[in-house]
């Protein structure tokens, strides 16, 4: 570490500085590598870099310096991605989540389950090249309970992925309802923001709209949708259909009703029916028209809509905090730090489930250890494609320091 | 021009070296076999067995490539046997108890019968060589002898050191002596060289053995030969009998470890973990109550037994101490003792897959000279040395197997992409494609090799092309011949949901034999083959079919990465963003195609995405 000043290219002073120079293989990259510590302030580091391009330096391309680290083996493809997920990342949970991977919480997890399987395999490898020798050969229901251990947890693993592919590509909010409730009031009240149009004219809305906002520490994606109902013209229908369709791909639907309706009660039956088991909360928007008893019967209701008002704000902070709720309740725990968050991760590990499970079935026959190995090895690849190894060699280690083998 | 004495010389005439001399001399060129004594010509220099799990596949794929170690054993076998025979037939192998002796005797009639081979008694002292291409060797005596190749293949005789406790004996084998001027002749050419270490038992008379207390392991009839081209009556076999060491065993070599070379410090090379001594499995698996020994005849004509599992470097006398704690061996006579052996090997980087060195043109090294251990490991590269030297003296390019191909392949790319730790031995779990490389389809694999090259004879091939069409037919039939569940008793239980069931369904059923199917395809009226290997090899196929189709994309993509050549002269150093593990690695190990390249330990991913990006944007 130097100390000293950064000129520009006319001799004058830009700040005052701190630099490293971390030689070929012990820098972050493996390449040789410079680095400048510069006072605060974006003007003064923008300054100097700009002297560097001048000189000849290039930018470096978003994620460049990751993908150098990987290249040169500094780090798996676990951490690559992680990476990737922190500079992408815009909200708090979802940086937690991505740090504890870059952290290795999430690769120590999988290598764990990668070490506990690789154990199986070289008592099952050993049983096939070396069936003279005298290890225990009923060892298999002990295996049988190892291997268990690992489908849970290869499970559990792949169930996170509900939750992780919430924290990477957001929780999905879609506001639904009949024309007119107020969906596009309440969409631009938790936006904070004039996005979409709302006139007292039902079917306003025809498209959807889709934007994104932050609620407790979490990345949401919200979404206005045309209101349903039976009637209306070509384009209203073609927007319902395409509602419909959101409103199933939905984490939460935020369902509203406008309780000046005298039909509301009927209409939200019905309208429940046709939701599905999508989760759904109800909201009973357009209170401030009420009068008191008609406030104090929505309330009594069994219905147990959320009161609100867009045009006062009344009930606004009580639907963020059950929204939030809602989500925490759809969210893995992340204290643990191992939830699988890409859509990559989730396929490998879903595939290593099916092979493990194959092999459990074999194993606990015990006919054919070539083929439980067989169906190991491949749920071995399969993991070994989200961290990129190769094992024969560990196999065998583990072969000869746990067994006494050979003649 | 030049003319040479020989086309290829072959220094050491042991497994590799036997395999390398007769393959070139069936494919017409003239062999020179230089070795110390005429007389021992691929002598068993340790277990008197041929296979065993792993090592019977590779005697198969040499039998497939013509060589002779399957024929030999098959001649000369006392005990035959298959392993695995509870597990898929994958990984059933067979190993066969030798008469040592007789072994021995018939290699050395072969050979002599062999047009085109002589053997030069004599130690090779000097490799010589001229601008960078082999041109003969010259013996400690004097003797010069010209050839356009030479294959070394010298076993553990490389700079032999023998220990027997604090004794030290420079040897090759016990009585024999060390060629210690090769390996300075090698040293003098550049080679890197290495030191290894295995280790044998005492030699015990069975006459002084108690064997009503040790169990009895008899042979398997009808005799599982390793090659076709094989004739052999039913015959007697002889038992080899099993035992264990006793509480009082593990007191004696416990309380005598420091007198153990291998670990006074003596000795300080690595020996294999797979073929631990004594007191190596004492020492490292305190807890393990009792180790078994294997007591094998070691021929008919003598009464000499081997005890497979006592290896050890122990004294002579705390070694006879300890063998007389085993059971049944309470009073035996011992009638030589282990020992350990120290020697030289050439880590395998310094060879190409074709096993020719990189150094030096035409000079190949085979067998246990690259850092494995082993008969049929030496006789599967004595073998390829023999056929690519040819093929190099011809101009021709080399013939490499890949690893989803055969063992052969496999233990060749191990050992010129891994740095030799111990010596290797070749084991099922190495072969990532095990379930296509089984003993019954070796021929299916290499014969049209053996062919190109020619290697067998004509007929040979004509005949097996032959039962090959009969096991398709049979392989068709069989899916389309269906039976009724309830028709077919037992068997059935496994298919009760339905009614009836096809042939090839029935079969794939692990635990269902041959033996169970025949009965009910007598029942199609003659219209499956009679020929019991045309069924057991429809079986086996269709066992494994599921399985093998499921990794053809695997090993599609491994062809790929095979395809992807690296030149033989390319420039490491022009290739930026390596890290410098992996160049160093590449600059050691020299990788043919990319494929190899990821196989290198320490190599990651990303160091073969920048060489292939290079790779690609420098083509042509
Ligand atoms: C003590 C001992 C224990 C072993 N234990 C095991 C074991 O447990 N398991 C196992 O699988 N393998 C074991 N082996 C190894 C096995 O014997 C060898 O791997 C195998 O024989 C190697 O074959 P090869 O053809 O390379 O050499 P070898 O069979 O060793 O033959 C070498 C031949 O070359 C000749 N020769 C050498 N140098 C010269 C020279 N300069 N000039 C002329 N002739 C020369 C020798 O006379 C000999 O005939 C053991 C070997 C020894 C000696
Ligand atoms: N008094 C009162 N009026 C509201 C409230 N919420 C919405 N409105 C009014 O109700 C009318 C419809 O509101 P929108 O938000 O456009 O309703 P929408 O559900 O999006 O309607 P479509 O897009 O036509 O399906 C507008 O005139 C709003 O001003 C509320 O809480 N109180
Ligand atoms: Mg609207």
């Amino acid at each position: 570490m130097r100390y000293g000043h950064f000129l520009a290219r006319d001799g004058a002073v830009i700040d005052e500085i701190m630099a490293v120079y971390m030689p070929e293989g012990r820098s972050y990259t493996g390449h040789d590598q410079v680095e400048i510590y510069c006072h605060g302030g974006r003007q003064v580091a923008k300054m100097i870099q700009d002297e560097l391009v001048a000189a000849g330096a290039r930018v470096a391309e978003p994620g460049e310096f990751t993908r150098l680290a990987f290249l040169a083996g500094r780090i798996d493809l676990t951490r690559a991605e992680a990476v990737a997920e922190v500079i992408e990342s815009n909200t708090d949970t979802s940086f937690r989540a991505a740090r504890d991977h870059l952290l290795g919480g999430y690769h120590n997890h999988i290598s764990q389950l990668r070490e506990a399987l690789i154990d199986i395999i070289a008592e099952v490898e050993a049983s096939v090249d070396y069936p003279e020798e005298d290890i225990d050969p009923e060892n298999r229901f002990g295996l049988l309970a190892q291997l268990d251990v690992i489908i849970a947890n290869v499970n559990e693993l792949v169930d996170t992925y509900r939750g992780g592919r919430i924290i990477n590509e957001g929780f999905r909010i879609v506001i639904g309802g009949r024309p007119n409730a107020g969906k596009s009031s309440l969409f631009n009240l938790l936006l904070r923001q004039e996005r979409a149009l709302v006139t007292p004219t039902p079917g306003t809305t025809r498209d959807y709209l889709s934007e994104w906002i932050e609620l407790d520490g979490f990345k949401v994606n919200l979404i206005d949708t045309a209101g349903l109902r039976q009637t209306g013209g070509a384009v209203e229908k073609a927007g319902q259909k395409s509602a419909r369709q959101i409103l199933k791909g939905a984490n939460l639907v935020i369902w509203m009703v406008d309780t000046t309706k005298k039909s509301w009660k009927r209409d939200l039956g019905y309208d429940l029916k046709s939701l599905g088991d999508t989760p759904t909360m109800l909201i009973g928007n357009k209170i401030d028209l009420l009068s008191g008893a008609g406030l104090k019967r929505v309330k009594a209701s069994d219905a147990k809509l959320i009161p609100l008002s867009c045009l006062t704000g009344k009930g606004v902070a009580d639907l963020k905090r059950a929204v939030g709720s809602r989500i925490t309740d759809n969210m893995p725990d992340l204290t643990s730090g191992v939830v699988v968050t890409s859509a990559r991760h989730q396929q490998k590990l879903s595939k290593a489930l099916r092979s493990l499970k194959a092999a459990r079935v074999k194993l606990k026959k015990d006919e054919t250890p070539e083929l439980t190995a067989f169906d190991l090895r491949q749920a071995v690849a399969s993991i070994d494609e989200i961290t990129g190894k190769i094992y024969t060699e560990e196999i065998l280690g583990r072969i000869f320091s746990r067994f006494c083998i050979g003649k | 021009m030049m003319t040479y004495d020989y086309d290829v010389i072959v220094v050491g005439g042991g497994h590799a070296g036997v395999e390398a001399a007769l393959a070139v001399a069936r494919m017409g060129k003239t062999a020179a076999i230089v070795t110390m004594e005429a007389s021992k010509l691929a002598l068993m220099s340790c277990n008197p067995a041929i296979g065993g799990i792993g090592k019977s596949h590779l005697v198969k794929e040499i039998d497939a490539l013509g060589g002779l170690m399957g024929e030999a054993i098959d001649a000369t076998g006392i005990q035959f046997r298959r392993l695995n025979l509870s597990r898929g037939p994958a990984v059933w192998s067979t190993r066969v108890q030798a008469d040592r002796i007789k072994y021995n005797e018939y290699v050395v009639r072969f050979v002599a019968a062999q047009k085109n081979v002589d053997v030069i008694e004599g130690l090779a002292g000097q490799i010589l060589a001229d601008n960078g291409r082999v041109c003969g060797m010259k013996t400690e005596a004097g003797r010069s002898v010209t050839s356009r190749a030479v294959i070394i293949a010298s076993g553990t005789f490389l700079g032999g050191l023998i220990h027997i406790g604090d004794k030290k004996i420079r040897a090759g084998r016990m009585g024999e002596p060390a060629a210690y001027m090769l390996s300075e002749s090698l040293a003098e050419l550049g080679f890197e060289i290495g030191r290894l270490k295995t280790g044998t038992p005492p030699r015990l008379d069975g006459d002084t053995i108690d064997w009503s207390k040790c169990e009895v392991q008899p042979g398997e009839q009808p005799l599982p030969l390793f090659s076709h081209r094989s004739v052999r009556e039913p015959f007697e076999q002889t038992p080899c009998h099993l035992t264990y060491t006793t509480e009082a065993t593990r007191a004696i070599i416990s309380a005598n470890f420091k007198a153990s070379p291998i670990f006074s410090g003596q000795i300080k090379s690595t020996g294999p973990r797979y073929c631990p001594s004594i007191e190596d499995k004492f020492f490292r698996f305190a807890d393990k109550p009792r180790h078994q020994v294997f007591l094998e005849p070691e021929g008919n004509g003598t009464n000499e037994i081997y005890p497979n599992g006592f290896s050890t470097a122990l004294p002579e006398k705390i070694q006879y101490q300890a063998v007389r704690t085993l059971t049944g061996l309470e009073n035996v006579r011992p009638t030589r003792p282990g020992y350990a052996i120290e020697y030289d090997y050439c880590p395998a980087f310094q060879v190409m897959p074709s096993l020719e060195t990189r150094r030096i043109k035409g000079l190949f090294f085979a067998g246990q000279i690259n850092g494995t251990s082993g008969y049929e490991e030496a006789a599967g590269q004595g073998l390829m040395a023999g056929i690519n030297a040819v093929l190099g003296i011809e101009g021709e390019p080399p013939f490499v197997l890949d690893r989803s191909e055969a063992y052969i392949g496999v233990m060749i790319d191990d050992l010129t992409t891994r740095s030799t730790t111990e010596p290797y031995r070749l084991f099922t779990s190495r072969a990532e494609y095990r379930l296509a490389l089984r003993e019954d389809n070796a021929r299916d694999r290499l014969y049209g090799y053996a062919k190109e090259h020619k290697l067998i004879d004509d007929n040979d091939f004509v005949s097996f092309v032959s039962l090959q069409e009969k096991t398709l037919q049979e392989i068709n039939l069989l899916r389309r011949k269906r039976v009724r569940v309830s028709e077919i008793g037992k068997l059935g239980d496994r298919f009760q949901k339905r009614e009836s069931i096809s042939l090839e369904d029935l079969l794939k059923q692990p635990g269902v034999t041959i033996g169970d199917a025949l009965p009910i395809l007598a029942r199609f009226d003659g219209e499956f083959s009679v020929d019991r290997e045309v069924l057991e090899r429809a079986a086996i196929f269709i066992r494994y079919r599921g399985y093998v189709e499921k990794q053809q994309r695997e090993i599609d993509k491994f062809k790929r990465m095979e395809n992807e050549k690296i030149p033989e002269d390319f420039d490491f150093t022009a290739v930026k963003g390596l890290k410098q593990e992996a160049f160093d690695k590449f600059q050691c190990f020299r990788p043919v195609s990319l494929g190899q390249a990821g196989r290198i330990e320490g190599v990651t991913p990303g160091d073969i995405a920048v060489l292939s990006v290079y790779l690609k944007k420098h083509k042509g």
